[in-house]
């Protein structure tokens, strides 16, 4: 099987907001297993689509979830007629075959499951299938990387010490404003005016970090407002929508924050 | 003109009817006047005094013309029942405010509610009467009949069975008066908005700076202002004269220019040799200053603020009028003024629209446009100025106060102020900050926190049922740490009850569970499941469907519970009971034993003790946390304990259900050890705590906490069942054995 369904054949946007591109394009060349930190909706994903995209790889994406088991990334026998029969995972598919695979919130997942990195994150870069008896050597092309959101850390979700030191990390935030406001508008394609004001009010809304609010908005939820702008919906509503009622639920922190939007614009 | 009904009446021969006056015998028409003549000599008859008799004949007819005869002649009843309790005097004062009120609330049935409201209010303060009824009309203004009956019972609650304290209330002399008086009249005050307007100015700004409600009566009604500095915005209790969202506009508008100046007014003014005048001025133009570059970053502002500046071009030529017509010049650019001196501000302030970033041009303008002022010799009086528009600062927060100033009036008060955490700010990173540590600036501010005294950690509202609503704010949880006794105490027990230490250690090991389970026929899973992996060939070789839940998981059910264990140390738990023990210490050495099985299973528990001591007392001692270790501090936490005080029992569930509410476990149960009902000393009905106490656990069950209550003793337990629900309550009638019961039970609930 290969890999052509994983390939990203247009370029996908991306806005460097600093030395990223030719950070990673380093780490891919020495083949080092990268991290990328940074609040939701800042940009990781896409950032990585842009790299594959870039480097020429295909990328393989896994959404880890708390119910997810060491077998949904590296596979596990199915039944057919003729008997059983040895399913790839995602993880082993990258590996075999030389792509990008990329674990997004890595953190979400059992740790008992982030264990069956380990063997490729070193220097030995394989991945014992245990249940099926075969040591699978990594394509030389494979890289693994993975996303970490250090919001979220708790007790309960961490990553290992011995997981976290087998990683290069690259950082991310929201970009400056200016930058803000080109990726705004290119994505949302609005206007740069507008896509200021949306730059204005999300920082109005991260000023409430830890104030109540776990994150403030998103760079990606002030392009869904964008999105909204263009449709016509009102500046008012549009914020509502997109950046107020998804991150609380708190009356009171939605009534500051649509204050805050009106003194925005 | 309608022919004298007194002549008909000398023919009927009624004769005591006909000494009545005309306008009596007009309010009490036809059969209405024999059941007034016998409430008349029923007042008449009871001895009260002349006056009295006067007032009422006076009141009753005037009320008859407003809401009919009915509840007139029935005022009779209630007046006697308030002169019994209240004297002769309130009696007269009912008379006399009794026709403005019937007029007030225009119908029979409120005018009856009133009346009855009066009766029973003067059962219950009698010394308050008379105050009250002096500001009815006042109060009816502002209030319904069901807010005017909150407010009372709100007053009576608050002061308890101080009669001091309830006249105080109800002479308006205690800021609580005025701010309940707020909440139940609809008016929103600061405190009801605090949060959301701190979540506003931190939006805007990125300030974090605490937002506090300034001490009642600092500043007179008009001259109210906000004001900033040492790091703290202090708000108004309310603007007088603005209400719903026209207050909260007025907040944010002041909180938005207050913001402003944190974020472009530099470092403080020196005052120098400057003229109160010239100060006002220096002032105003900074709020331009500092308002123009907020607009200019945030556009809306600009509509928040000028709705308030409201001043005309045309106007007489005080200080005072010239100031906010030229606030509104300065920032309105379609407000056109005649006037020379406020032409003259505009312009030199819109030729220094390029350097408003330096805040020396608003000395420079405003030293040029106060020389001006001082040679038109327009007046000033600096003791009853205030900025324009209200929501501007009172400008203290621009200027170094001179070192040889005395300090504040209200420095402890705001310290006080800073340590009273309410329960939203739960989550408040300040918060630790702000109990460890009460910014105290002033060296008097020490003496809140010695060592015994506690500090205020949270306040939680309290139910009162008689009014259906809970009171925000009513209660104050003070947190005391832990007295030490013997550090040996845990082992001690743990030696004295070896028997029953092994027996629990058996229990607790066999209800440990945790091993990973094998759980087959999945529809999804790491490994296939042999068994189910037959079958489904043997059906494809039938050529049937087979079943496609092939695999097998191995999970683990692990115990997911945090408990809380909250004991009651109230005065009740001294008593000794059976072989010369108080209540107390088998409570403790039951906890012991308790806290054994739970480190056992490995579930998390905190040990809290409460008592109480009035309303603003709810007595909290945390002897161990979460986190922490059950260890020989615990023990000599527990054996610090003594007992004392009431029993203020829904204040302590909220309290731990706080804590609790932290825990990220799936099960929460807060597990109570009490020995009696709620009471405390300021609660003279026994029903007020209970259905608190029931309306808390009924809350804490909202949100997923559940409540188990074990009682002890023989007591009637019906109360208990009210609170905590049939299931939610256990009695321990012989309390020798409750070290050996109360494991079990544990274990049992826990299941």
């Amino acid at each position: 099987m290969d890999l052509d369904q994983y390939r990203i054949d247009a370029e996908p946007y991306y806005h460097a907001i600093g030395r990223e591109v030719a950070q990673f394009s380093a780490a891919y060349a020495a083949r080092l297993p990268v991290m990328l930190k940074g609040p939701t909706g800042c940009g990781k994903t896409r950032f990585i689509e842009h790299m594959a995209w870039k480097l020429g790889r295909p990328l393989v994406t896994v959404s880890c979830h708390e119910d997810m088991t060491a077998s949904d990334l590296v596979g596990r026998y199915l039944l057919d007629p003729s008997g059983t029969v040895w399913s790839d995972g995602p993880l082993t598919l990258a590996v075999r075959h030389g792509a990008i695979c990329y674990l997004d919130e890595i953190v979400e997942a059992r740790q008992d499951t982030t264990v069956v990195i380990h063997a490729l994150t070193d220097d030995r870069r394989v991945l014992p299938l245990e249940k099926k008896g075969e040591l699978v050597k990594a394509h030389p092309d494979f890289q693994l990387v993975i996303s970490y959101n250090p919001g979220y850390q708790s007790v309960l979700k961490d990553l290992k010490e011995s997981t976290k030191q087998r990683f290069c990390a690259l950082n991310f935030g929201y970009p400056d404003p200016s930058v803000e406001t080109e990726i705004v508008a290119a994505e949302a394609r609005i206007d740069s005016p507008v896509a200021h004001q949306l730059v204005q009010i999300a920082k109005r809304s991260r000023n409430l970090r830890g104030q109540g609010l776990n994150e403030g908005a998103s760079t990606r939820m002030l392009i869904h407002a964008g999105a909204l702008l263009r449709e016509g919906v009102p500046l008012s509503e549009a914020c509502e929508l997109a950046l107020i009622l998804p991150i609380t639920d708190d009356p009171e922190l939605r009534d500051a924050l649509a204050h805050a939007v009106a003194a925005c614009a | 003109m309608s022919p004298d009904p007194r002549g008909f009446l000398r023919i009927a021969g009624t004769t005591e009817a006909a000494d009545e006056p005309v306008e009596v015998i007009e309010a009490f028409p036809g059969e209405w006047l024999a059941p007034w003549l016998r409430a008349r000599r029923k007042i008449e008859g009871a001895g009260y005094g002349a006056p009295l008799e006067a007032a009422f004949r006076k009141a009753a007819p005037a009320c008859a013309r407003i809401v009919g005869p009915e509840p007139a002649i029935d005022m009779a009843d209630y007046l006697s029942a308030v002169t019994i309790k209240a004297g002769r005097q309130s009696g007269e004062d009912l008379c006399r405010v009794a026709p403005a009120v019937a007029e007030r609330l225009g119908d029979g049935p409120r005018f009856r509610s009133w009346m009855s409201l009066m009766q029973r209010f003067a059962a219950l303060a009698p010394e308050s009467v008379r105050p009250v009824l002096d500001r009815s009309e006042a109060l009816l203004a502002r209030l319904k009949l069901s807010g005017l009956e909150a407010w009372l019972l709100g007053g009576i609650r608050l002061a308890g069975a101080d009669r001091e304290k309830r006249l105080a209330f109800f002479r308006m002399e205690s800021a609580d008066a005025e701010r309940l008086l707020d909440r139940e009249a609809g008016e929103t005050g600061f405190f009801d908005v605090e949060r959301r307007m701190r979540a506003y100015a931190t939006a805007l700004y990125g300030i974090r700076a605490p937002v506090r409600e300034a001490p009642p009566d600092r500043h007179d009604g008009a001259k109210r202002r906000a004001s900033f500095g040492d790091g703290m915005i202090r708000m108004p209790p309310s603007f007088p004269g603005f209400l719903g969202d026209e207050a909260l506009e007025l907040y944010r508008a002041a909180l938005a220019h207050i913001g402003a100046h944190m974020r472009f007014s530099g470092p403080r003014f020196p005052v120098g040799k400057l003229k109160p005048l010239q100060i006002a001025v220096v002032s105003l133009i900074e709020d331009a200053r500092v308002e123009t570059l907020a607009i200019r970053e945030m556009p809306g502002l600009a509509r928040l603020w000028l709705p308030f500046h409201i001043a005309q071009a045309s106007g007489a030529m005080t200080a005072q009028s010239l100031f906010a017509r030229l606030s509104r010049a300065l920032l309105d650019p379609d407000f056109e003024d005649i006037d020379g001196w406020v032409r003259k501000g505009r312009d030199m302030f819109h030729a220094a629209q390029d350097r408003l970033d330096d805040p020396g041009i608003s000395r420079a303008i405003g030293n040029l446009l106060g020389n001006d002022l001082g040679q038109m010799r327009v007046q000033f009086n600096a003791k009853t100025y205030a900025p324009q528009p209200p929501y501007r600062d009172d400008n203290s927060g621009l200027w170094a106060p001179d070192d040889d100033a005395p300090p504040p009036e209200d420095a402890e008060a705001t310290v006080v102020e800073s340590v009273r955490i309410r329960q939203s700010d739960a989550d408040d990173p300040d918060r630790e900050r702000q109990t460890n540590d009460p910014t105290p600036r002033t060296g008097r501010a020490r003496s809140v926190e010695t060592p015994d005294t506690g500090v205020p950690v949270a306040s939680y509202p309290e139910y009162d049922y008689q009014v259906g609503c809970e009171r925000p704010d009513w209660t104050t949880v003070v947190e005391h740490a832990p007295r030490l006794g013997d550090p040996r105490f845990a082992a001690e027990v743990l030696d004295r009850r070896a028997d029953l230490a092994k027996r629990i250690a058996a229990l607790v090991s066999a209800a440990r569970v945790g091993r990973p389970v094998r759980i087959r026929r999945q529809a999804d899973g790491e490994t296939l499941d042999l068994d189910a992996c037959i079958d489904a060939h043997a059906a494809l070789r039938a050529g049937e469907m087979p079943d496609a839940r092939v695999y097998q998981i191995m999970a683990r059910r692990t115990r997911d519970l945090a408990v809380a264990v909250l004991l009651d140390i109230s005065q009740s738990t001294a008593d000794v009971v059976s072989g010369g023990i108080s209540v107390l210490e088998l409570e403790r050495d039951a906890v012991i034993m308790l806290s054994q099985a739970m480190d056992g299973l490995g579930d998390p528990f905190s040990i809290a003790a409460f008592s109480s001591n009035g309303r603003e007392e709810v007595r909290y001692h945390r002897i161990k946390d979460f986190g922490e270790p059950a260890g020989a501090r615990v023990g000599a936490a527990l054996a610090g304990l003594q007992a004392g005080y009431s029993t203020r029992l829904g204040a302590a569930l909220r309290h731990a259900g706080t804590d609790l509410a932290r825990q990220p476990s799936f099960r929460r149960l807060i597990l109570l050890i009490t020995d009696g009902e709620p009471s405390d000393i300021d609660c003279p009905d026994p029903q007020y705590l209970v259905e608190d106490a029931r309306r808390a656990v009924q809350a804490l069950s909202a949100t997923g906490i559940d409540v188990f209550c074990v009682g002890l003793g023989t007591r009637n337990t019906e109360q208990e069942v009210r609170i905590f629900g049939s299931r939610g309550f256990v009695q321990v009638t012989n309390i020798s054995v409750l070290a050996e019961k109360l494991p079990a039970l544990y274990l049992r609930l826990t299941r």
